[in-house]
């Protein structure tokens, strides 16, 4: 039986007056890969806020590795060191790529050296080499997503959360993305995506959380690995 | 138009030899203008940080009242800030009064307003994206309100050069603290109104055109930082 990374018990979140998501139980397995599928407005976005420890539900308990996160400011900031989201627009800060790359490394206080190394690491994965010395903001689009992919890929957290990172790429990128996906999960992070296509569940080899205005649509499905052992995608998506 | 051609002629020599009086004035001016403005910033920055991003209550009426400080006559700083400093006042055993430290805190007060004013604007206008996407990544609280500062720096920076702006201009606060009192406290401003008044147009006027150079060299500055900020 896998271990829960996530439990989130009697959520409820709201915008201004209006309820926008709301859980009654809600597991998310560590190590495993989930899509979290629904259409526009569906809470897709206000769950990763939550999963990502950026906003505070307004009732309910998150359960992070088995412990109730307290929503105390250290306590959050602390937890954000082991989980980062990628926005569905990231924003690349003025400067170089390698300087977006090293943020969350010199924000944890890692060495230069090390932090070097590491942006080498992760633009090589997201097929950037060499691009450390250029300017961000100067970048493609399909560019700057991968810089802001090389830079939580960076950060080496528990857990990774994606915010409708297949909308609007190209075959070779997401592609590419699909791949490190697949070995993030393999080395054992949890990842979770977001997506309107549910379809992705399937190709990823994912766990499906569907969520229907602000409400979850069924229990979790267990991942298509267990459920076709044969037919899982995530071998596909290896690289 | 040959007295005016005549006194700039008079003034531009007088710059030309190195006019102690003119350039002791200047001095002291750029002097207590760059204190001031430093102190203003390290107090007006982060309170424009605090009032764009807060949500306490009052925050609304904490804007109006910025707003208004802003528009304050800077006689009106130079009278309140000499009751404090008089003789008569709580701070006068500080002996402050005519020196120009007591015109660096008047104009301290002056700035403060413009430069967290113009912050709370930059700060406003900036991308939405920039604290999530810090907090996200590791950053604490403080780290990604630094990070948002850097990407606003252009913002903040003309938020400072706004602040510079007002207090090397201003006379109030220099004549009511300063005393207008030579090779001491006696700024350009102060000195060209003593000096035209006096009937010496052309020393007023060699110190108005430093004052205009001076506030070009800013501008010359903040245009330059823009064009390196955009490229």
């Amino acid at each position: 039986m896998s271990i829960a990374k996530y439990r989130l018990s009697s959520i409820q979140a709201m915008h201004g007056k209006t309820v926008s998501l709301t859980i009654d139980e809600l597991s998310i397995a560590a190590g495993e890969l989930h899509l979290l599928a629904g259409s526009n407005g569906s809470g897709k976005s206000t769950l990763l806020g939550i999963l990502a420890f950026l906003n505070k539900p307004q009732q309910g308990t998150v359960y992070f590795d088995g412990t109730p996160v307290s929503w105390e400011p250290k306590e959050c900031a602390a937890l954000r060191r082991r989980v980062t989201l990628l926005h569905q627009t990231p924003y690349l800060f003025s400067g170089t790529v390698a300087a977006n790359v090293s943020f969350g490394l010199v924000a944890r206080g890692v060495g230069k050296e090390s932090a070097q190394s590491a942006v080498r690491e992760s633009l090589e994965r997201v097929g950037l080499e060499g691009f450390e010395l250029r300017k961000a903001r100067q970048l493609s689009g399909g560019e700057s997503r991968r810089v802001a992919l090389a830079r939580a890929l960076a950060c080496k957290s528990e857990a990774l959360l994606l915010d409708e990172p297949f909308a609007n790429v190209d075959r070779a990128s997401a592609a590419l993305l699909e791949s490190v996906v697949a070995s993030l999960v393999a080395g054992g992070m949890t990842v979770v995506i977001s997506s309107h296509d549910e379809l992705l569940g399937a190709k990823l080899g994912a766990r499906v959380i569907r969520l229907e205005d602000g409400k979850l649509d069924g229990t979790p499905g267990p991942s298509p690995s267990e459920e076709f052992p044969r037919q899982t995608g995530r071998e596909n998506a290896v690289s | 138009m040959g007295f005016i051609s005549d006194s700039l002629r008079e003034a531009l020599a007088l710059i030309l030899a190195g006019d102690r009086e003119v350039f002791t004035a200047v001095l002291t001016s750029l002097d207590v203008a760059v204190w001031s403005v430093i102190f203003a910033s390290i107090g007006g920055v982060p309170v424009g940080i605090a009032v764009a991003l807060g949500k306490f209550p009052m925050m609304g009426a904490i804007r109006v009242l910025l707003n208004s400080l802003m528009a304050m006559p800077t006689v009106v700083v130079g009278l309140v800030v000499y009751g404090f400093l008089s003789r008569m006042g709580p701070f006068g055993s500080l002996g402050l009064l005519f020196t120009p430290q007591a015109i660096i805190i008047g104009e301290t007060v002056l700035a403060m307003p413009v430069v967290a004013n113009y912050t709370v604007a930059a700060i406003q206008g900036a991308d939405e994206r920039i604290l999530p996407t810090a907090l996200t990544l590791g950053a604490s609280r403080f780290q990604s309100l630094c990070q948002l500062t850097r990407e606003v720096r252009f913002g903040v920076v003309a938020a400072i050069i706004a602040g510079f702006g007002r207090v090397i201009a201003e006379v109030g606060v220099a004549m009511m603290l300063g005393g207008n009192i030579r090779f001491f406290t006696r700024t350009m401003t102060t000195a060209i109104a003593l000096e035209t008044s006096k009937g010496e147009f052309a020393f007023g006027l060699a110190l108005g055109v430093i004052l205009m150079s001076v506030s070009l060299a800013v501008n010359i500055f903040l245009t330059l930082a823009q064009e390196s900020h955009s490229a």
